[in-house]
């Protein structure tokens, strides 16, 4: 084995137990799931179940509330009819009193233009608009159609829902749900932010820690610097990878298992369509994190070599950081039109295809020729940045005091 | 003999500064070789150097047998840098081990070797402990451990004794006498020469990136003695009724003052080994010491005391550096030692 490699091997076996020993790390490994988890079954339950709404229904046509009452005690809701002439001021303090959680005020007009409004306390809950907008359209349209003189039967037949399902496929992919792919997608182009920038900004974190405890001395007279950098690299990455991995693997698991988990959670299966996460979404995911990883933390690691003190470094990364950002916030422009060109030069630019083509590819907006060129590009620029990186490091790492100039910064460069 | 360091014409610039001046020394194998020199002398960019930390911008630096600094020269080599530093969240046996295997230890062996040393520092109940949580002593001491822990040829400490308290110096005296038995070799820097006197053989003074002069120390010494400071004690009149005291003291006044025989007479320099000196004489050129003395005593003079005087490091060093760097040296809490005052 190359000396400089089994250096950077040791070192990176040092930055791995370091973090991985952690109370945190363990932690983290294992709550990250209970997250995902978390991500799935909350909004579920926060969408919440408005059966049992007490609702009261104010009708001044004098021919809905029977009907209105009737369709809403189907849904489970608690409607109760009261006087048409009941003042607004009057429900207002009852909903003020818990008494009930909203009242339907159906105006005179309502069977031709006028509007029927709804005030409670669960008005801007989705369920609630979906429910009430389905079950008062169903009863005004079928008083309506008694109103023109059709028979009941005929009635039903009419106004019977339409259902309309947009699904995301490329014509290759198997068709999902539109909503739940770019869920996924979002998910994995999160998660993907998160793990690099906590794991690059670790690498960064670290480098300057070893300037400020002082240890780079010894470091720097024991191995190469190109070593030390590598080793750090590697380190903390792996434990990056790790936990990543643990994540994708529960995250998949949770997929492929959701019904049970949701149904031991009380959720009715089915409700929720997610499309699994499958292994080459997984093995593409660990791929741009790790190139993209490295890609990230050679510029970190750059960065804490350029600086003495954490304040100066907060300072000094930014950049970085917002190139890392800039990147998240181009995940719509794929989540829109995954096919797009847009979408195609961002999730082929190093900056950001780490982030961008998993989701890309989960949207089957991308071939696996595709991201195998993707992968490419990151590849070599990777080794680019890797190179220029370890040049500043190697000057840098035992600068104390002043930050270098761009000039200087350049000068180092063509050591 | 090979040696186990050459240092040819080593130059080193930064910026318009001129740190290291044309330094050229040779370290015998075996040997505790010091360099001394005042702060901002040059000393530990040219330990930097060897340890490849820099690279020199002329000259050449041999490790050993003809290794460059480099990693192959680094698994010969132990190093205590003047930045004390270790890594916080490391345990201590961990820290020391860790080094070890750098510098070419199997992971085994560095185990082992820890708990060698740990044992024979005293640590050996720290071993599982945080570096942070041990007390500034205690991290000099591991600080130490990292740089012998792969029983180097060669042992490179930058000023060994900043911020340590006596207990650890007599630690390190005994560790750098261990080494020396063993045939290996000490390379220190130090600005405290009492401290360095008790363990060279070998010097190289340097100031201002120039070497000043090296050699082993006992010939230094000898060669600076040879210069010809004598220094002198009569017989007190007062002491004992010596109806001739008088006599004598005009007696040795007159040899003094033959121009022939000696250059300078002035008041004895205080010498913790000066007791009882009178006077101290620089010999005239082309006098030597034996002429002195029959001269002395051909003229009747009483002697109590005749002493070639063998100058201590500390005097040298000044000789040669001159007032204004000892000046420097004395002053405390000057910016090479920032740890003195920092003790927990």
């Amino acid at each position: 084995m190359r000396p400089g490699l089994r250096d950077a091997l040791v070192i990176a076996r040092r930055e791995f137990a370091e973090r991985a020993r952690s109370k945190w790390f363990l932690a983290m490994t294992l709550l990250g799931p209970l997250g995902i988890i978390a991500m799935l079954v909350v909004p579920a339950l926060l969408i919440g179940n408005p059966a049992g709404t007490r609702v009261e229904i104010v009708d001044r046509t004098g021919v809905l509330a029977e009907p209105l009452a009737a369709a809403l005690t189907a849904v489970r809701w608690k409607p109760a009819i009261i006087a048409p002439d009941t003042p607004d001021a009057e429900e207002m303090a009852r909903i003020r009193d818990r008494k009930i959680n909203g009242f339907l005020t159906v105006p005179a007009d309502a069977l031709d233009s006028g509007t029927i409004v709804y005030r409670g306390d669960n008005g801007s809950s989705q369920i609630v608009e979906v429910t009430l907008r389905e079950v008062v359209r169903a009863v005004v349209q079928a008083r309506r159609g008694a109103r023109a003189g059709i028979a009941d039967g005929q009635i039903a037949e009419i106004i019977r829902p339409v259902r309309v399902d947009p699904q995301q496929t490329n014509g290759k992919t198997e068709a999902t749900t539109g909503v739940a792919s770019s869920l996924i997608g979002y998910a994995i182009a999160y998660l993907l932010l998160l793990v690099i920038m906590v794991y690059a900004v670790a690498v960064l974190r670290s480098v300057v820690q070893e300037k400020t405890s002082r240890v780079m001395e010894l470091m720097i007279a024991t191995v190469k610097p190109r070593s030390l950098m590598a080793g750090k690299i590697l380190g903390v990455g792996g434990a990056g990878l790790v936990q990543f991995a643990v994540w994708l693997v529960m995250a998949a698991l949770t997929l492929a298992y959701r019904d049970q988990i949701l149904g031991a959670l009380g959720v009715p299966a089915g409700k929720v369509a997610l499309p699994s996460l499958t292994f080459d979404v997984i093995a593409i995911a660990l791929g741009f994190f790790l190139l993209g990883y490295f890609f990230y933390a050679s510029m970190y690691a750059a960065v804490g070599a350029m600086v003495s003190t954490e304040q100066d470094a907060q300072q000094v990364q930014t950049p970085v950081t917002l190139l890392l950002l800039i990147g998240f916030a181009s995940v719509t422009s794929v989540s829109g039109d995954p096919r797009g060109v847009t979408a195609a030069i961002v999730s082929d630019l190093p900056f950001w295809s780490p982030l961008l083509m998993p989701m890309r590819y989960v949207l089957g907006g991308a071939t696996p020729v595709d991201v195998v060129i993707s992968l490419a590009i990151l590849a070599v620029s990777t080794v680019v940045i890797a190179r220029a990186a370890a040049k500043i490091y190697r000057v840098g790492v035992l600068m104390y005091g002043k930050r270098p100039t761009v000039q200087e910064l350049l000068r180092w460069l063509r050591y | 003999m090979s040696h186990a360091l050459t240092v040819r014409g080593l130059v080193k610039r930064f910026g318009n500064h001129l740190a290291v001046d044309d330094i050229s020394f040779e370290v015998p194998r075996g040997v505790v070789y010091g360099i001394l020199g005042p702060n901002g002398a040059g000393k530990s960019t040219t330990l930097r150097m060897i340890n490849d930390i820099f690279a020199p911008d002329a000259g050449e630096i041999m490790v050993l047998d003809g290794l460059r600094p480099g990693h192959a020269a680094a698994q010969h080599i132990g190093y205590l840098p003047e930045e004390r530093g270790l890594y916080p969240r490391m345990k201590v046996a961990d820290m020391i081990a860790f080094i070890g295997e750098l510098r070419g230890l199997s992971r085994g062996e560095a185990r082992r070797r820890t708990a060698q040393w740990l044992d024979r520092l005293g640590l050996a109940q720290w071993a599982t402990n945080k570096v942070q949580d041990l007390s500034k002593g205690m991290q000099q001491k591991v600080q130490f451990a990292t740089a012998l822990i792969h029983e180097p040829e060669l042992v490179i400490l930058d000023e060994p004794w900043s911020g340590l308290d006596p207990i650890n110096a007599e630690v390190l005296r005994q560790v750098v006498d261990e080494i020396r038995s063993a045939g290996r070799t000490v390379l220190f820097s130090t600005h405290q020469m009492e401290q360095a006197e008790k363990l060279v053989d070998h010097i190289c003074i340097i100031a201002r990136g120039r070497k000043l002069l090296d050699g082993r120390l006992a010939d230094l010494q000898r060669r600076e003695a040879a210069d010809g400071i004598i220094s002198l004690g009569f017989a007190s009149p007062g002491f004992a009724p010596d109806p001739g005291g008088d006599r004598s003291r005009a007696a040795a006044d007159a040899v003094l003052a033959d121009r022939a025989l000696v250059a300078e007479r002035r008041p004895p320099r205080a010498r913790p080994q000066a007791d009882g000196a009178d006077c101290e004489v620089k010999l005239a050129d082309g006098a030597t010491a034996q002429q002195l003395l029959a001269a002395l005593v051909a003229a009747g003079v009483e002697l109590q005391r005749f002493e070639v005087v063998v100058p201590t490091l500390h005097q040298i060093f000044v000789d040669r550096v001159g007032a204004s760097a000892a000046v420097a040296e004395r002053r405390p809490g000057a910016p090479d030692s920032p740890d003195t005052g920092a003790v927990a």
